[in-house]
Order: C-alpha cells, then structure tokens, then sequence
C-alpha cells in the first residue's frame, strides 16, 4: 500500500459490500486518488475509526454522521453522497382502510418499529409522530431489534415491521420509503395489502464523511472523482447498482439537523 | 405544488385512476415515462391518498426525482422529474419490421433471417437471440468457434428442420416384440453388431457435443445443428444398447473400436472433424445400416438401422456442406485436412482390417445360421459391403470438391473401424 492512498471505512452489512469496494478501488486508483476500503461491522467501531484515524473517510449512515459529527464538536466534512441519500424519509403502513385520518389517532395503538439504532425506521418515526401530536407514552412499541449496529441498512428490521403490520401484531408500522418501495419492487408478499398512510418530511441519509484535519485539496480531488462516477459507464452500473446509486452529490449538513435534535432528544447522543 | 417546478416544464400527465403500484401503476407509469425526456417532468392523478404518498419513494428507486405533490380534496397530483440514466445501456430498439417470410404457413429457419450471419461476430459476445439489441455491461464470453468459414454450410437452416421434423422415439417406434424367438445363434451375433454401432455412436455423440458450447451463438443455426446431432446419437446410442438388450445376448465392447474412437476425439479442429467423423465415419456407416437393415432377422433391428440411417445422411449432408463451403473459401485447406486424416492413419497403425469378432457378427447375422451355403451367402454380402462402403467413400469424398487421386489417399487413410 502506498503512503498516498487514502483508507475508507464502511460497514459490512451484505457479502455485496465486497464487490461494490472492489470495483471503486479501482475506479478511485484509475481516477488519480487511490484509496484502499476497511470494513467494520458496526458504525459504532467505524465512527471510533473515522476519529482515532485508522480510517479517513468513513461512509457512514445519517445516525452514525450525526454521533461522528457529534463527538468531533463539529471538525467534520461531508465529501458526498447518493442521489437518493438527499430526499430519504419515513413512512408510515398500515394495512389498507385502517388509517384513522390523522397521525394523532394512531394514540394508544401498536407500532412496530426496526432496530433502534436506524434513524429511519425508529429514532426519527418517534421524533416526528410526536412533532405530529403523538403521544409516545401511549404508544405500544413492537421493537425489531434485529440488525443492531449496522442502522437498518440491511432491511430486515423493515421486514419484520411490515410482517407485524400485515399480520395485525402492530396497527402501524415505521420504516424508509426507500425499503418500503424496494420491498413492493421485491414483490414481498406482506405488504400487498399494506398502504403508506404517512410520509416525513425528508431529511439526509448516507454521507462520507472526513475529519477538518484531512488535507482539502486532497479530499476536494477525491469528491471529484466520486461526483465522476458514470452511471452508464457499463464497467460501473453494477457496482453503483448494488450501492442503491444513480448519481453522486456533494452533500451538506442541512438534511441532518432532524435527526440531530431526534438523537438528543432520545439520548442516542448527549 | 413545490415552487421550485414551473408549470411550463409539465410535459406529460397521466392518470393512474385506480391502479395502485404494486398492482400494475408501475408498469403505466414506465410506459409514459418512456415518452418524457430525461430531465422532463411527468404529473401522475391519482385519487388515493396512500399512492400518492407512495409515489416518491418509487420515483426515487426507479431512478427519477420526485418534484412536487398537490393534495386536493378532488385527488393527488405526483410530478417526477425523469431521471437521467439510460434504464438499458444499449441503443433503441429498431422500429418494427415485416418479420421473416412464411413459406406454406411455415416460418423456416433457413428464412428467419436474411442472407447468411456476419462472417466474424464479436467473440465476446453473449447469448443474443436473432434481432436482439445487446446491452453492455454483461461479463464477456470467449467462444472459440467464432468464425463462419469454419463452421458454416449453406443449407445448415434446412438441415435443423429436417433434423427437427424426423424426431423419433426409440421406446415406442421399434416393433420390440419382433425380437422374440430368434436362436442362439442369430441372436448372438445381432448382440455383437448392436454393441458395435452402440460403441461407435458415443464417439458421434461426443465429438459434436464438444463443439458446441465453443460456438459463437451468433451462429445460432451451427447451435441448434449441433443439438440436434447430439440428440440425434443420444437416440442411436439408446436405441442399439436396447437392441443388444433385448434378446438376452451381450457383446463385446471392443478395443480396436475404442482406439479408433479415441483418435476422433483427439481432433479439435471442427472442419477437419467433419471430414473424419460426418464424411468418413458416419458416412461409411450408412453403407452398414443399410446393410443391417436388408439383412437383419428380426423387423426391430431392421427398423432401428432404418431410422438410424435416416438421421445419419443428414450428418453426412452437413459435413460435405461444410467441407465443399470450407474448400470454396480456402482450397488450401486440403492440405490440413489430408494431414488431419494422416495424423489420425499414424494412431491406428496398429489397427489391420475391420476387427474379425464383427466381420464374423455381421456374416452370421446375415446367415442366419451356421449352415456352410448360407454363410457362403453372407460372407459373399459382407465383402460386396466392403467395397460398396469404399465406392461410396470416394463418391462422398468427391462431393466434398476434394480431386480423385485426394479422395483415394483419404479413403485408404480411413480407419479400418469403419467409424
């Protein structure tokens, strides 16, 4: 490994995050900023690794951006991120004609939420229904704890809420409209009978992230080359495929400051 | 509706009206979004509250970006703005055409496309079916056999139809019944023939069954020929093994055939294959079937030679074919072929004359007994097969375009296996 090349850590959630690696360390070293992947199991231990600097560039998810953020008092920059990172949101299902006409009437009913470290499917679905007139505290959660640290990337959190909801175990169920949609695309057979009867505002998800201490010319040539990637470059579609991406943004921290206030007011940060 | 999106970008509208995604809408929706350019903006009407709702989230997986959402007492609007990306990457599909022509209600494959293939398609091309338009991005494949001299005959289309028009079924079309009742004698001998042509049929399925995955599948009609082949040898292996079965005799699997069969399997050149094995080997045992049929004892062996026979011509058809075309192109390819016939002459050296265990299987056979004036007969029929198979060598060989005095050294040069 030479001393120029730059280390990026992402989280393993799925055996794909190998081929998706493998294919942009080249791209990057074909682009003039060779740059080596690390994968970590959890973002707890990349964000550690962001900071101590075993890694310099952590792509990281909105939750594990706003405790890295969080931690290094604001010293941090966001190189870039996907097209469908800028406009992610919650969504609401229940099955079909049991909505109750507003969120507040979802008081004192079952939620099934995903794991309670994704933003999307349980930190911010809290944080808006009580924005909402929700009242949490009469709110029976049906937490799916199932893929703790990696922050619902992985989608089977999501799963188990939909089944919930279809199989009436939960009235409501909280997930990202990006899971939601993929599951329809999936022809998943729980949520052929369930309808989206709520959706957030949007907000931010992934980003890569670098500390203020990285060189910015240095980090300013690799956002090049990322913001570079061509989807119909045929030796990248599928990679950026199974990265969920079209087309690389420059990001900036407006999108996250929702799930900011949402992680104190939990204390998932303080 | 967002502020940000003027009215006059509005290219197209669409009204989902019940349709729900999941349940067909998305399917409209790519349709109409196939009429907006890249960057063009589509409004979707729907009257449902939770498709509207949906509706971003499925812009945003299909590649597009949600813009704007008017929630109104009468019904949603969605607006999308088309994405970018090419959903394919490979060029528009040509605008419709006339199809290939039937000739008497039949679409024919030597008709389905006009003229013959491109004479070196990309070898690294994939399984594209005739017409199709090939997206990039799939893994390259390498075929070996990518060149139409090499492979090509000009009635290759007619020949899949033949091969395809006279399948049979080597279970129900032979009178099996007609085994019963022969002696020992007889039956025995048919034993030793049948495992013969069974022994020999595994090399004629093998060799073609080896040059096919090596085929450029732009040569589609080589590919459905060469199944065809297999099949074809599949059938003939099966329907001899079950004659040698079927009347309670076995044979010999002999080793002289074993080695004269090694040595086609040694030959990786597909024309060269075509001369050793269609043109000599299969051709020579036409003169055989046909003899088996005229002489066998029983209707079963009769009419398992007689359909064997039948798809055999067509095997030698191609390989004269592919040599006359080979030859057309290239008539210095004589030279590699007379040599591929004498590198495979120098393996057999050891062989002299058809092994005497089926010379004697085929006289009996014929004779039906063991009596002195019918295996007079017999042998008296088995030598004029032996040269009938040299003539129609030579007349085969000639038909190929090879001159007199080539066509004798190759028919000297030919195994004394037969196959």
């Amino acid at each position: 490994m030479s001393g120029a090349e730059l280390r990026l850590g992402a989280v393993a959630y799925h055996p794909r995050i190998v081929t998706i690696w493998e294919r942009f360390r080249t791209y990057f070293a074909d682009a003039g900023v060779p740059t080596d992947y690390i994968l970590f199991s959890n973002y707890e231990r990349l964000v550690e690794a962001v900071l101590d600097g075993t890694v310099e560039i952590g792509w990281n998810t909105n939750t594990a951006y706003v405790a890295l953020d969080h931690r290094a008092q604001g010293a941090t920059r966001i190189l870039g991120m996907r097209d469908v990172d800028r406009d992610w949101a919650t969504v609401l299902v229940m099955r079909k004609g049991q909505w109750p006409g507003s969120v507040a009437g979802l008081n004192g009913r079952v939620l099934a939420l995903g794991s309670r470290d994704s933003g999307h499917a349980a930190i911010l679905p809290l944080h808006y229904l009580a924005a909402q007139g929700v009242d949490l505290a009469t709110l029976r959660l049906r937490r799916f704890d199932t893929d703790i640290g990696k922050h619902g990337d992985t989608g089977d959190s999501e799963l188990h809420v939909v089944r919930a909801v279809a199989e009436g175990k939960a009235d409501a169920g909280a997930l990202s409209a990006a899971y939601f949609s993929a599951f329809r695309a999936e022809s998943v057979p729980a949520v052929a009978d369930l309808e989206v009867v709520w959706r957030s505002p949007d907000y931010y998800h992934c980003n890569f992230t670098v500390l203020d201490a990285l060189d910015p010319e240095l980090s300013e040539r690799w956002s090049e080359a990322l913001l570079a990637m061509d989807y119909d470059d045929p030796s990248l579609r599928a990679a950026m495929d199974l990265e969920g991406v079209r087309r690389w943004y420059p990001g900036d921290r407006e999108g996250y400051a929702s799930l900011r206030t949402a992680m104190l007011e939990q204390s998932v940060i303080s | 509706m967002t502020a940000d999106r003027k009215q006059a970008e509005v290219v197209h509208r669409v009204d989902a009206e019940h349709l729900e995604l999941g349940g067909g809408l998305e399917v409209l929706l790519a349709a109409a979004l196939e009429r907006v350019a890249p960057g063009g903006v589509l409004e979707i009407r729907t009257p449902s509250r939770a498709v509207a709702l949906e509706l971003p989230g499925w812009a945003r997986l299909a590649g597009h970006e949600p813009v704007g959402e008017d929630h109104r007492r009468d019904g949603h609007v969605v607006a999308i703005r088309r994405g970018a990306s090419a959903r394919i990457l490979a060029g528009p599909l040509p605008p419709r055409d006339l199809g290939p022509t039937l000739r008497e209600g039949e679409l024919r494959t030597a008709d389905w496309r006009s003229g013959a293939p491109p004479p070196d398609p990309d070898p690294r091309a994939g399984f594209a079916p005739l017409g199709a338009v090939v997206e990039t991005g799939a893994p390259a494949q390498h075929w070996a056999l990518s060149h139409g001299d090499a492979i090509w005959a000009d009635d290759v289309g007619e020949l899949v139809d033949q091969a395809s028009g006279q399948q049979w079924d080597a279970s129900r079309d032979i009178p099996w019944e007609a085994v019963q009742g022969l002696d020992n004698t007889t039956e025995r001998a048919v034993a030793q023939v049948m495992t013969f042509l069974a022994q020999n049929e595994y090399a004629a399925l093998y060799v073609p069954a080896g040059f096919l995955p090596q085929v450029n599948p732009q040569f589609v009609e080589v590919v459905l020929w060469l199944g065809s082949h297999v099949h074809d040898e599949a059938r003939h292996i099966e329907v001899f093994t079950k004659r040698s079965l079927a009347g309670g005799h076995h044979g010999y699997a002999l080793a002289s055939t074993e080695l004269s069969l090694s040595t086609l399997l040694d030959e990786h050149d597909f024309t060269a294959s075509s001369l050793l094995l269609n043109v000599l080997g299969e051709g020579t045992f036409l003169d055989l079937l046909r003899f088996i049929e005229t002489h066998a004892p029983d209707a079963a062996t009769a009419t398992a030679a007689r359909l064997a026979h039948r798809d055999e011509r067509r095997h030698v058809h191609f390989g004269i074919s592919n040599i006359k075309r080979a030859l057309g192109v290239d008539p210095d390819q004589v030279g590699t072929l007379v040599a591929a016939a004498e590198t495979r002459a120098a393996k057999l050296v050891s062989l002299s004359g058809l092994s005497p265990i089926l010379v004697e299987a085929l006289t009996v056979m014929a004779a039906r007994s063991l009596q002195p004036a019918d295996l007079s007969d017999a042998a008296a029929d088995v030598r004029t097969l032996m040269r009938t198979m040299e003539r129609n060598r030579l007349r085969r060989l000639g038909a190929c375009g090879f001159s007199a005095a080539t066509a004798r050294h190759l028919s000297d040069l030919h195994t004394p296996n037969l196959m």
